[in-house]
């Protein structure tokens, strides 16, 4: 009986996310001809990288029952270490430095969630938070607060500039790194033990380690994950926008929770597929699109992201009761 | 017809409830006579409680599918609260009292103007509690007070709406044998003052200890209505299973062998120096009371909490077990106590419940295969005759005893030799509860044993070939349940006695 209920009401939330994306498409192909050029899409294709990117890795983290919202900082850190490591160790070593710092970022996420015992997500908000705040103010005074430009640097960007401007036919650079990681995470989420392990903490962690599934491991992993993806998206971004500032990435962790939540992905964990987390940032990066191309403004575009994150999670939980 | 609605306080006539694909109740109808005390009986799903949420407003009925009268006014569509002052109350298994404000307040939530403030409200609600001749002090905070004194505390507060009607849905689950005298105490005070009762339970013997009137339910329907005088045991059973069933147990395993295991001197927080053996083939029952170590001897043993220096053998060879994953290699299954919180993935099908403590078999380098999945699936849920559309459906849309079988099927497919159940049939039907027993005999004669708890003394004593009895984190007695009585058992699991009746 209340089989039947969920299942219309979580087909129609999945299609709920299509419907949205495409009316808003279609009103905003309506008003603002604009829209449709080439420079738009461009435009959007740009923004779409590194959320995507923090994103895909947040997924893991919301599917395994918990929330990361220290990628707004990792963000911010992995940049500026990243193009300040350009000079003197080269471009490719200093990317791959500021991958591991990503990475050394979730890990130490997860390291502090298991030791103090965290078992709910919203332990596990505020421990983020706090370490988010920590890994910002590494990147302050790393940085000296400065904004680095890569104009000044001495060094070879080759790299770092196709991933930022380069195509090869009619796909940025960028785009096909997108494809790889998404091909990866899913295969990784849908066709692995250790994905398995994941979802399996996020439906049920005391049932999971009564069977003896790898809890902790799962929880080392999906912050490992999350901030591994924030690290990639870092460096998308600052290659686009050719700087680094040590607040770049100040509102990812919202934009972050926002697109894997309207994409579909239960915050109560154990469900939810990195796939949808693609729709749902398509979602969100048209909808700012659109209002800005509507003359929105900016106050207003926010009350309207806080909105849809409230009206999400409340669908969420009337089909899954 | 007037003379019915002086007789019967509710009288329900033809009632039915769809919902979308399912009719969960067809063509209900029976009366409750004042002043009765009403049993009301069936398997999980009957639609026991979709009738009982449609008396107390939470659903409504079909649109013009019979009548409900209750104290002689037809009811046509109602909400829980105004079921409320109509004097219908009803008492969740799961009650529904805040917890962070006193007794009192509890009673007359939402009411304090009508009581004229603190003080009234304590004066009136020791009334109500002498009504029922409960001692409680009416400041306590609820977060304080037993499971049996939050239950009184809402029969009061169902009282203070002059209730005429009060619906206990299986309030005996989580009392004592003691606490259970009391409440029987309670439902005769309350009868004699003219309140009617309807008591739902799976407990038969509680049905035949102090209903009147039992009505049997399955399968939305209503299959008979009887005087209690007029019912056996055994009518009820086949009634409410819709087959007969000859025996509530199966005969115990016979081949009792060797010793499989030995535990020595196992000490964590609430387990002083508990040693003792298993051995093949045999079930080997705990008894003991809420919080006398049951529960926290087999997590130990599985390695689900923290133990200081025991020592387990296994077939004469020390074992080490540092976690549940090392249990699991070392031949243990278990079944925990509360099959939702810490059995089941409920989101998840099936599928993927049973096969989430064998991933060695169906994984290879870390992929997983999907098909050889499904197959453990489909073998588990067959061998076990699991009742579940496909294996792909949620586990959270099975009845109770079929979630209970995917947890089962799960160890399993692991062969387990040690399995230990924990409350394995708590909130099943009979039926199901016979073919748990049925498994755990099976698991028994394939050369495995089996520890069993559960609250329920009669199914320890039927299905174990040795009991002991714990007090206070210690052993206190080994019995043959064949030989020793129930008395001599529970008195060594009240601390009364130190003993042993060897078999």
């Amino acid at each position: 009986m209340k089989k039947n209920f969920s299942a219309i009401g979580q087909g129609l939330f999945r299609n709920y996310v299509l419907i949205a994306i495409l009316a808003l498409v279609a009103v905003t192909m309506l008003v603002e001809p604009n829209f449709m050029t080439f420079a738009n899409l461009i435009n959007i294709m740009r923004q779409f990288g590194p959320l995507v990117m923090v994103s895909l890795g947040m997924t893991f983290v919301i599917i395994g029952g918990f929330i990361d919202l220290s990628v707004a900082g990792t963000i911010s850190l992995v940049a500026v270490v990243t193009v300040t490591l350009i000079d003197p160790i080269g471009q490719v070593p200093a990317i791959l430095v500021g991958l591991a710092v990503g990475a050394l970022c979730g890990y130490i996420n997860s390291v502090l969630v298991l030791s103090s015992g965290a078992l709910t997500q919203a332990e596990a908000l505020f421990i983020t938070f706090g370490m988010s705040t920590v890994y910002s103010a590494i990147a302050l005074m790393y940085s000296g607060g400065s904004t680095k430009h890569m104009r000044f640097l001495k060094g070879d960007t080759s790299v770092i500039e196709a991933l930022g401007q380069g195509s090869v036919g009619i796909f940025s650079v960028s785009f096909l790194v997108f494809l790889v990681c998404l091909a990866v995470l899913w295969v990784f989420q849908t066709q692995t033990r250790m994905g398995r392990a994941i979802c399996l903490t996020g439906g049920n962690k005391t049932a999971a380690h009564l069977c003896g599934v790898p809890v902790s491991r799962s929880i080392i992993a999906i912050y490992t994950i999350s901030g591994f993806m924030a690290a990639i998206g870092a460096i998308i971004l600052f290659s686009r926008i050719t700087t680094a500032s040590p607040v770049i990435g100040a509102g990812y962790e919202t934009n972050a929770i926002l697109a894997v939540v309207v994409g579909g992905t239960t915050l109560k964990g154990g469900k939810g597929s990195v796939l949808r987390t693609v729709m749902g940032v398509l979602l969100v990066i048209l909808m700012s699109n659109c209002l800005n191309l509507l003359g929105v403004t900016p106050y207003m575009q926010v009350v309207t992201k806080g909105a849809i994150l409230v009206i999400a999670i409340w669908l969420d939980n009337r089909t899954q009761i | 017809m007037e003379k019915q609605t002086s007789e019967c306080i509710l009288s329900i006539k033809d009632v039915s409830k769809s919902f979308p694909g399912v009719k969960a109740l067809q063509k209900v109808s029976f009366d409750v006579r004042r002043g009765s005390v009403h049993g009301l009986v069936g398997e999980n799903g009957a639609g026991k409680s979709t009738l009982m949420k449609i008396l107390s407003g939470v659903y409504q009925k079909d649109a013009a599918s019979g009548t409900v009268i209750f104290d002689g006014e037809t009811i046509e569509h109602t909400t829980p609260h105004e079921s409320m002052q109509r004097g219908l109350a009803i008492i969740y298994q799961e009650l529904n009292l805040v917890n962070t404000m006193s007794v009192g307040e509890n009673i007359f939530l939402g009411r304090f103007k009508e009581m004229k403030g603190m003080r009234g409200t304590h004066t009136s609600a020791r009334e109500l509690l002498d009504r029922i001749d409960c001692k409680i002090d009416t400041h306590k905070l609820v977060s304080e007070l037993s499971v049996s004194e939050k239950q009184m505390v809402e029969i009061a507060k169902a009282l203070s709406f002059k209730s005429k009607l009060i619906i206990m849905d299986e309030p005996s689950s989580s009392l004592t044998a003691e606490e259970l005298v009391e409440l029987v105490k309670i439902i005769h005070q309350l009868k004699e003052q003219g309140i009617s009762i309807i008591y739902i339970s799976h407990k038969l013997d509680e049905i035949f200890d102090f209903c009147d009137v039992v009505t049997i339910m399955r399968d939305g329907q209503i299959i008979d209505t009887k005087a209690k005088v007029d019912l056996t045991r055994d009518e009820m059973i086949t009634k409410m299973v819709g087959r007969s069933i000859e025996n509530e147990y199966p005969e115990r395993p016979q081949n009792v062998g060797v010793t499989l295991m030995e535990v020595l001197s196992l000490n964590t927080l609430k387990l002083h120096d508990v040693s003792f053996t298993l051995k093949k083939g045999e079930i080997l029952g705990l008894v003991g009371l809420v919080g006398a170590g049951r529960t926290e001897i087999v997590r130990a043993l599985f390695g689900a909490d923290k133990t200081e220096g025991h020592q387990i053998l296994i077939n004469g060879s020390a074992v080490r077990i540092k976690n549940p994953n090392d249990a699991k290699h070392a031949g243990f299954g278990f079944v925990p106590e509360d099959r939702k919180l810490q059995g089941l993935v409920l989101p998840f099908s099936v599928e993927a419940n049973i096969s989430m403590a064998s991933f060695e078999k169906f994984t290879k380098f870390g992929f997983i295969s999907k098909s050889k999945e499904s197959e453990i699936g489909i073998r588990q849920a067959k061998a076990l005759a699991v009742k579940t559309p496909s294996t792909k459906t949620p586990v959270k849309n099975l009845s109770g005893g079929n979630q209970q079988k995917c947890i089962i099927g799960r160890w399993l497919e692991n062969d387990p030799r040690i399995f230990i159940m924990d409350e394995p049939t708590r909130g099943i039907d009979v039926g199901a509860k016979y073919e748990i027993y049925v498994l755990m005999k099976a698991i028994a004669e394939k050369g495995g044993a089996v520890i069993l708890i559960s609250s329920e003394l009669p199914e320890v004593l039927n299905m174990s070939n040795r009991v002991l009895t714990l007090f206070e984190g210690r052993i206190t007695g080994e019995f043959n349940p064949q030989t020793a009585s129930a008395d001599q058992i529970m008195r060594a699991a009240l601390g009364m006695t130190e003993g042993s009746v060897k078999p």
